[in-house]
């Protein structure tokens, strides 16, 4: 059997007994449930928003309704308007929670609880509009008169950097939202590796395994299946929050490619990251036997990463901000900062490629360095062994 | 043939091995002994390259041991482990296929093994739920699964009931039956006694005594008399004999030709002689001379 089998079944054992796991298949059906509904849920806020009925009773100028729908147009909000043929059948409406407004003639505007000052300005706005073209019609005012009566002043908008569309906010969710996942797999995986290493050593098998393989194979198999694992978990998640947002339809932009691009983003990055990580998790959980001794050991990864998770913040509020540049080309955090600024901003190829090689190179390192750690203490049993102990122990 | 040759090992200021050697052959059982600390283990850990030897070499068939040689050793650490939550049908198939058998033929042997091991039965349970004595059938079924040309194993017979024992002790001899080079460690040394054919014995790291049991015994220049008279064990001082008491019984002790017939007439001159044994010594006092404990 090749070396590379055994590390393949070294990892299929590691997949698969945790992927049966009652606790790993009820953390997944959670979150992915969880996840599952919040598209529905946010739809049914925003639909809470989009039913402002007004009522309207009573006299109102000619045209007051076309004129409270230009103004509600103009400040973005999304009304319905029906009149009602007395004032008795508006409040009791009102009070049933049909409308959010009754509007008497052109005298009272009568709220349920509080008053809305955005109503307020939409209907007032309106029927003010409404009554002043009539106005000006009986005045004989042409159309430009009337332009240059009510807006003496027009300034035009322009923006310095560009403006920012309704894309860009769902792009800025989405970076939110693959920061933190990426944050937690790396965290979470990291330490099923560590406490899986740890458990075969306090186990002892670890024995019997390295009389078989080598204990780099040992290592590598462990993270890849357990890396497997976090795959399975991130491509259930991604896809769950891709499929919830699109079914939902939160967005009038292109939600599914927008979607495929994070979820490509957030597998390569988390796949870079874990990587490198569970290497660190791994040669350090071989220095321990006891599970007292795991959050002690786990603090020097949690130490390193988290900063990536407060630079992946910066990115997330300017991706050209020269920290967050700077840190998503350094492998402990371009994990998280570089997949921020590659789903935020137009990041040039080559620093992401130069950052995907940065820390492929680490990699590479870290598993002889960390290989090594691992061979040298994981048939210590006993009290936590010293890095500097495992490290000359390797040629044991 | 196994051989290791001439291991040094020391950790530090301890010397773990100091020039050992033994030889191990197809077809035989060799009872690796000697007293705690003497480097059994880390010389056992030597032939998986557990441990590296800071000097010597181990090799089988005069080849130096590669990482395909290996798969086809098995190997019991003292310290036994398995995977407590994994079943066990399947944790046996994992270390053949681990091996290098493939799927079907490491579920068959797995299943094989459990079958021959008296602990079928249990195969879908979980480690954890089988007692320590089937437990350590279980580490056996995972030693042996692959058919091994060589087995090392380290106390296989420690914690087990006498039932267990009885079940090891025939699976060795199978095994060796069927041309696996079987060494096991232990400190049973009666046990040793009736089912290896070669002992080594080290102390310090060292070899102290080698050799076939039976003709150690034999070359022993040392022969133990035992005596009863009426039923009790006669303890009466003989002028120019030595005696020796272990373990509650009186022996005394006596070159391979002393003429031992003198004692007879001694003992018969106090009442009926019901027991009267003369033998070479057993591999308990082989060992205890050999480490002069």
């Amino acid at each position: 059997m090749s070396p590379i089998a055994q590390t393949f079944e070294l990892a299929r054992r590691d997949f698969t007994q945790r992927l049966k796991s009652r606790a790993f298949l009820l953390t997944m059906l959670f979150t992915v449930g969880i996840v599952l509904v919040i598209g529905p849920i946010i739809a049914l806020a925003q639909g809470d928003d989009e039913a402002r009925m007004i009522a309207m009773v009573g006299e109102q100028p000619a045209g007051s309704e076309q004129s409270i729908r230009l103004q509600s147009d103009l400040l973005e909000i999304d009304i319905a308007i029906e009149r009602y043929g007395s004032l008795a059948a508006a409040e009791d409406a009102l009070a049933a929670g049909d409308v959010a407004v009754v509007v008497n003639g052109t005298s009272e505007l009568i709220f349920n609880e509080e008053p809305s000052l955005q109503l307020s300005a939409v209907i007032s706005g309106g029927i003010a509009n409404a009554e002043r073209l009539i106005i000006a019609d009986e005045m004989g005012l042409s159309g430009a008169d009337l332009e240059e009566l009510l807006f003496p002043v027009q300034f035009s908008e322009r923006t310095i950097e560009p403006e920012e569309t309704e894309e860009d906010d769902v792009k800025q969710v989405a970076a939110l939202v693959g920061l933190m996942i990426l944050y937690m797999s790396i965290l979470i995986f990291g330490q099923f590796v560590m406490m899986g290493v740890m458990e075969e050593k306090q186990t002892r098998v670890v024995e019997v395994v390295l009389s078989r393989v080598r204990p780099t194979q040992v290592l590598i198999g462990k993270v890849l299946g357990v890396g497997l694992l976090g795959l399975v978990q991130i491509v259930a998640l991604g896809g769950a929050l891709i499929f919830t947002v699109t079914a939902a339809d939160l967005a009038d932009v292109d939600l599914t490619s927008i979607g495929i691009r994070f979820l490509g983003l957030l597998i390569i990055w988390y796949l870079l990251g874990y990587t490198f990580y569970s290497f660190v998790y791994g040669a350090l959980g071989a220095t321990i036997s006891r599970q007292e001794d795991m959050q002690g050991a786990a603090m020097l990864p949690v130490l390193l990463i988290v900063p990536g998770f407060f630079f992946g913040q910066m990115a997330l509020v300017d991706a050209d901000m020269w920290i967050a540049r700077l840190a998503s080309f350094i492998p402990v955090w371009s994990p998280m900062v570089m997949a921020v600024r590659s789903t935020t901003g137009d990041v040039p190829l080559w620093e992401v490629l130069l950052a995907i090689v940065l820390i492929v190179l680490t990699t590479v390192v870290l598993v002889r360095l960390g290989g090594r750690i691992y061979r040298g203490a994981i048939l210590k049993t006993g009290q936590r062994t010293k890095l500097s102990a495992a490290w000359r122990s390797a040629n044991d | 043939m196994l051989v290791l040759d001439d291991l040094r090992k020391r950790f530090g200021d301890v010397t773990a091995l100091d020039g050992l050697s033994l030889r191990a052959h197809p077809g035989r059982i060799l009872g690796f002994l000697g007293p705690n600390g003497a480097g059994k283990t880390t010389a056992m850990r030597c032939v998986f390259g557990l441990v590296t030897p800071d000097h010597g070499r181990v090799a089988w068939d005069g080849h130096a041991i590669d990482a395909a040689t290996k798969l086809r050793f098995g190997y019991m650490p003292e310290e036994r482990g398995l995977y407590p939550k994994m079943k066990i049908a399947e944790q046996v198939a994992y270390f053949a296929r681990l091996s290098g058998l493939h799927h079907d033929e490491a579920e068959a042997a797995a299943s094989r093994w459990l079958e021959q091991l008296g602990v079928a039965d249990r195969a879908e349970s979980k480690l954890e739920e089988l007692s320590h004595g089937n437990q350590q059938r279980v580490q056996l079924a995972c030693a042996l699964v692959h058919n091994p040309v060589v087995a090392v194993l380290d106390e296989p017979f420690a914690g087990l009931d006498p039932i267990g024992v009885e079940t090891m002790a025939d699976v060795l001899r199978e095994l060796a039956v069927a041309g696996t080079a079987i060494v096991f460690s232990s400190h049973q040394l009666d046990l040793v006694a009736d089912v290896c054919e070669d002992v080594v014995i080290i102390d310090h790291g060292r070899e102290v005594l080698a050799g076939e049991v039976s003709e150690l015994r034999r070359s022993s220049p040392t022969r133990y008399l035992e005596v009863e008279v009426d039923g009790r064990p006669w303890t009466r001082e003989v002028p120019g004999l030595d005696s020796a008491d272990t373990n509650g019984r009186h022996r005394y002790v006596l070159g391979r030709n002393a003429d031992i017939a003198p004692i007879l007439e001694l003992a018969a001159a106090e009442g009926e002689v019901t027991r009267f044994s003369f033998e070479p010594p057993h591999l308990t006092d082989l060992f205890r001379e050999a480490v002069q404990r």
